[in-house]
């Protein structure tokens, strides 16, 4: 592979680093919802359990963080067999 | 008056000893009179069983430690999944652990807070870091930053971080290793810090890399094994039911339902925000973690062990949840872990080993007792493989030694260096014994986020970054982080005894890492030099080489 198909995968990289990277601090950043009053519904619960949102929404980040990383992973394998 | 002072000096110690070393003993037990608990033989059993197999693993690693790239990475021969599960261990901590259930023992959701602090850093680090680093970098990230600037000041300058970060992350533990061992067994602070320091000492100048990553391993599957138990214990009371738990924990504890959702312990986003910043970017910026990425064979591995690392790490802060809402429910209304004058035993930190005393008896108690300390042994290994690589590759080998040192003798240099540390680390224990070692401990993650976080991401991803702007920039950063923590309400306020604080916020992250890195844009476009034009088109074969690694497509692992 020359130089310029290198470079043009290498910008397609690392545009993709840079999107799942600001999609990731902007759920993470969601968290501080919590604290304000545009997240202020956070602090409901569910139906009628005494589960509140801000929980769902902990547990929620969490997984969805790692759902990005096996999205990130499985775009790269796709990318290295290609 | 801001929310750390208004909960008082014992717990603002602990949520900040969290916040600044998530390695780190939370602080709530280690400021302050320490009140000892009665002696647990079970606890100094498996005490003593943990210390044995962790020397045992220390002989059979210094069997294979033979050259600096043996001892710096573990001969860059350690698999993803077992470098995550390591790397898990770094910050799977006793912070963690007694940390986050201690504060959701007095506060509930709140605490919560640190916990994704904690977990969220890894993610960026799989997309930004592991791969880049990985590829350019031998040993440290200084080699990293080095690799398209001029290499003798700015390895001074990631040199002069990474000191400044390891040694006070290290007070933090000696310190905290210190009171944990005086209130669970007894022992003097004195004979314990040096205890402490003997059995690392060990396993580091003998064992490596690989003996630290090894009883990281170790530990890490213990706490996580700890941790299952405890939660499906209390899971078992409350009929496996989530509603149950919460409902249960909000009836009993004096807060009532609030303690289910935000505000009883922080009110200020801001407050918030640069916590999560400061905990975030300083995971990205820490040595020792990234020393991690180079103890793999491929970047494959590399990237792989972060996931891992993340996988584990979301699994045990999901598992904390049930862990902290069961110190409510388990102790509140149990008199016999509370004193005369009603608080908790040992402090609020002591809420997670006193749940497992009451969901699973002396013996669980003794096993996590037994893996708490462990905790901070496998981290002050790590912290001290970091500095004395520092010292012997970056400082000696590379600028002393222009990067052509003897091999033997680095080696042993980084055995002199590492006893050095251990007798440094033993030496500031003691010196800060009586001192609060919060605000010490607030400082790594914040100097790692200001510092060698914005060096280390500019050189990978921005092609107008020259020395001058690498090395005023992270200047800027490492004094703005430590002055502005300085004149913060934890120092200026609870150690200097002033009024007021000249700095509202404890953790300035969100506000010095901006600046080093304007510092570093600033000085860097308008860096006119000789040199500055090097550095620019370095940047293009640094661009190639961090995507497809060296030409013939081998990592070259070491150098020497």
């Amino acid at each position: 592979m020359d130089t310029d198909k290198k470079l043009e995968l290498i910008r397609r990289k690392t545009r993709r680093r840079y999107v799942f990277s600001l999609m990731t601090l902007a759920v993470y950043f969601t968290f501080v919802l919590n604290w304000t009053d545009a997240g202020a519904g956070l602090g409901g619960f569910l139906g009628d359990t005494k589960i509140s949102g801000s929980l769902v929404l902990f547990a929620g980040l969490i997984i969805l963080m790692i759902v990005f990383e096996l999205i990130f992973l499985a775009l790269n394998s796709r990318g290295d067999e290609q | 008056m801001n929310w750390l002072q208004r909960m008082g000096k014992p717990f603002s110690a602990l949520v900040i000893t969290f916040l600044s070393a998530p390695a780190a003993l939370a602080a709530g037990s280690i400021d302050g009179e320490i009140e000892r608990q009665p002696l647990n033989p079970v606890a100094i059993i498996m005490f003593l069983v943990f210390v044995a197999i962790t020397l045992g693993i220390s002989y059979w690693a210094s069997r294979r430690t033979q050259t600096s790239k043996d001892f710096y990475t573990a001969g860059g021969d350690i698999t993803g999944l077992q470098n995550g599960t390591a790397i898990a261990g770094d910050f799977m901590s006793a912070a963690s652990f007694l940390g986050i259930t201690g504060l959701m023992f007095v506060g509930g959701f709140d605490a919560l807070v640190l916990a994704i602090g904690a977990f969220a850093g890894w993610p960026i680090m799989l997309f930004l870091l592991a791969k880049r680093v990985r590829n350019l970098g031998s040993f440290t990230f200084t080699d990293v930053v080095s690799m398209r600037l001029d290499r003798r000041p700015i390895r001074i300058v990631a040199i002069l971080g990474t000191i400044v970060v390891v040694l006070l992350y290290l007070i933090a533990q000696m310190v905290g290793a210190g009171k944990l061992i005086e209130l669970l067994f007894g022992l003097p602070y004195e004979v314990a810090v040096i205890s402490v320091s003997v059995l690392v000492l060990a396993y580091v100048t003998f064992g490596g890399m690989l003996a630290t990553t090894w009883v990281q391993i170790v530990k890490a599957i213990l706490l996580l094994t700890g941790v299952t138990i405890i939660a499906f214990l209390v899971l078992l009371q409350t009929g496996f039911s989530l509603d149950t738990l919460f409902s249960q924990a909000a009836a009993i504890h004096p807060k009532g339902e609030a303690i289910l959702s935000p505000g009883v312990l922080f009110d200020d986003p801001i407050q918030i925000t640069t916590i999560m910043v400061s905990m975030l970017f300083g995971i990205l910026g820490l040595p020792h973690i990234l020393m991690r990425l180079f103890t793999v064979p491929s970047m494959q591995e590399a990237k792989k062990s972060v996931f891992y690392a993340s996988l584990f790490m979301g699994y045990f802060y999901l598992a904390l949840i049930v862990v902290g809402f069961g110190t409510v429910i388990f102790l509140y209304n149990n008199p016999a872990f509370f004193s005369a004058d009603g608080k908790l035993f040992g402090g609020t930190n002591m809420a997670a080993i006193h749940l497992a005393s009451a969901v699973g008896g002396d013996l669980l108690t003794g096993f996590m007792s037994a893996v708490s300390f462990a905790t901070i042994l496998a981290v002050v290994a790590g912290l001290t493989v970091s500095g004395a690589a520092a010292i012997s590759h970056d400082l000696y080998a590379e600028v002393l030694c222009n990067g052509e040192p003897d091999s033997r003798k680095e080696l042993q240099l980084t055995r002199i260096t590492t006893i050095a540390i251990g007798v440094i680390a033993v030496f500031l224990g003691i010196l800060f014994q009586n001192e609060n070692v919060a605000f010490i401990a607030t400082m790594p993650m914040v100097v790692a986020a200001s510092v060698n976080f914005p060096i280390l991401f500019l050189s990978l991803f921005w092609s107008g970054l020259t020395t001058r702007g690498a090395i005023l920039g992270a200047l800027v950063g490492l004094v703005s982080s430590v002055g502005l923590i300085v004149v913060g309400p934890q120092v200026w306020v609870s150690v200097l005894g002033f009024e007021e604080a000249l700095f509202p916020y404890n953790y300035p992250a969100l506000f010095t890492m901006p600046l080093a890195i304007f510092t570093t844009w600033i000085v860097s476009v308008s860096d006119s030099s000789a040199r500055g034009e090097i550095d620019r088109r370095n940047y293009h074969d640094l661009l190639i080489r961090s995507e497809y690694g060296p030409d013939d497509g081998e990592l070259q692992v070491a150098k020497h």
